[in-house]
């Protein structure tokens, strides 16, 4: 029986201990494995009669898939994370300088007069997709799924249930309201609570992405997230934060809503709500399947960290843009 | 790498100036409400009118205090945020038609008084100040 040490890489995340040791576990002749995350370590004990370097690689070859390397010298490979925040600043801020620019250019301002068909809520969720509303629905998605792969690798499950929740609520509540007509309001205060609270879920996992709880070790106990990747993983959560997204504010939403509140029957709020998400959805397919691709790709500490720059920038707007909302202070920008 | 670190810096500076200069809330457009004309008094009443689409224009009107006053807030094709019109010190939350007119009673209103009108999500604002 030996006992070695190797510096492992990619633990970016306090859940990565519990995959890397549940991973090495599994594996014929490891007895023991036990990750340092503060030092980036993994120790086992093994009963194989290999060299430390082949064993590094043996064991590489294991977890590789998920981003994770072990190795028997210490990697310079801190020296280069550190070099991608810099590169992953300018990033991200470009992105959101693109969505301040989009907003204030005025072109998603068209007029669409005349009746609501399915069609026209389309063509309208397809423009809120990109409109305001992407800084908080879509700054959550983003956030959400970078979360989601940076967890776990090629899992695209809890993103598929996400949209599947969000049509769901959006068809189905959509028909209720137009069954029910005028019956339930639109709580104004209630929703910008909503969004006030997506946008700290916002900058919390936009924080996690840039990795300053990692680095300041702001130290979260594993137990937490290893609760979160439960939820994450079952699938009613993702499900159900979809199904939420009905409620979080966005006034082309909002709009879609009174539509369909007057529309006087189930059927036609079922249609215009349903083709409403439709709209919405390439965009924030595009977001959450775009960075699970991302995700696997050479460029992933680099995205994760771009993304969560942007997703910072968007939560502190639609943090400060809630509480101006609620009146709470003043406007501070007029886009 | 040090140098990598100082570019980045100064893109990232450059980006977050050039951004919260586009964003800021200037009252630039207080000219524009003079070309406007969008206050109006009739038997006695003064209006004034907003028009919300992808924002309210004039970002800033100028009112007489002393005389009731309403509000006309004009919505054509409306769907975006503007529609979701919250004017606190009215006391009026709502999501307006998106075509169509609101008409909001201010009251009378005081000198110096300021009425704010935002979008319930907060990012499109107007001011109404009594002088």
């Amino acid at each position: 029986m030996n006992t070695y040490t190797f510096h492992v890489s990619g633990t970016h995340c306090p859940s990565c201990k519990i995959f890397i040791e549940d991973t090495l576990n599994e594996q014929i002749g490891i007895q023991q494995s036990h990750v340092d995350l503060k030092n980036k370590t993994v120790s086992i004990k093994t009963s194989l009669n290999e060299s430390q370097y082949k064993l590094a690689e043996i064991l590489t070859e294991k977890i590789k898939n998920n981003g994770y390397t072990l190795s028997v010298d210490k990697k310079i490979k801190d020296k280069e994370a550190n070099g991608v925040i810099w590169q992953a600043l300018p990033i991200g801020l470009a992105f959101l300088a693109l969505f301040f620019i989009v907003q204030k250019s005025g072109i998603l301002n068209f007029g669409l007069g005349g009746t609501l068909t399915p069609i026209t809520s389309f063509i309208i969720g397809l423009v809120a997709s990109i409109s305001s509303c992407l800084a908080v629905v879509g700054g959550l998605v983003l956030s959400l799924s970078a979360t989601v792969s940076q967890d776990k690798i090629s899992d695209i499950k809890p993103m598929i249930l996400f949209h599947s929740g969000r049509l769901a609520s959006f068809s189905i509540l959509g028909g209720i309201l137009g069954a029910i007509g005028n019956a339930i309001g639109i709580s104004f205060t209630l929703t910008a609570l909503l969004g006030i609270v997506a946008s700290i879920v916002m900058i919390i996992l936009g924080l996690n992405l840039v990795g300053v709880f990692e680095k300041n070790m702001i130290a979260i106990p594993p137990g937490v997230f290893s609760f979160f990747r439960r939820v994450e993983h079952k699938t009613i959560a993702p499900f159900l934060v979809g199904f939420g997204t009905f409620f979080l504010p966005c006034g082309f939403t909002q709009a879609m809503q009174v539509a369909a509140l007057s529309s006087g029957s189930f059927f036609s709020g079922f249609m215009i709500m349903t083709a409403f998400a439709l709209g919405t959805l390439p965009m924030l397919a595009l977001l959450s399947f775009g960075s699970a691709s991302f995700a696997q790709s050479k460029h992933a500490p680099l995205f994760f960290k771009s993304a969560g720059v942007l997703v910072i920038g968007l939560g502190v707007f639609a943090l400060l843009a809630g509480l101006t909302g609620l009146g709470v202070i003043d406007p501070l920008f007029n886009i | 790498m040090q140098k990598e670190t100082i570019i980045s810096i100064i893109i990232s500076i450059t980006l977050i100036g050039g951004a919260l200069y586009f964003v800021s809330n200037k009252s630039t457009s207080t000219g524009e409400a003079l070309q406007f004309k969008n206050v109006e008094v009739r038997d006695g009443v003064q209006y004034v009118t907003i028009i919300a689409k992808g924002g309210y224009s004039p970002h800033t009107t100028e009112i007489k205090g002393g005389i009731p006053t309403k509000l006309i807030v004009k919505t054509d094709g409306t769907y975006d945020c503007s529609a979701s019109l919250v004017v606190r010190s009215a006391g009026f939350q709502k999501i307006l038609q998106p075509t169509g007119e609101e008409i909001i009673d201010l009251g009378i209103p005081k000198s110096g008084e300021k009425i704010q009108g935002v979008c319930s999500m907060g990012m499109y604002n107007f001011q109404i100040k009594v002088s």
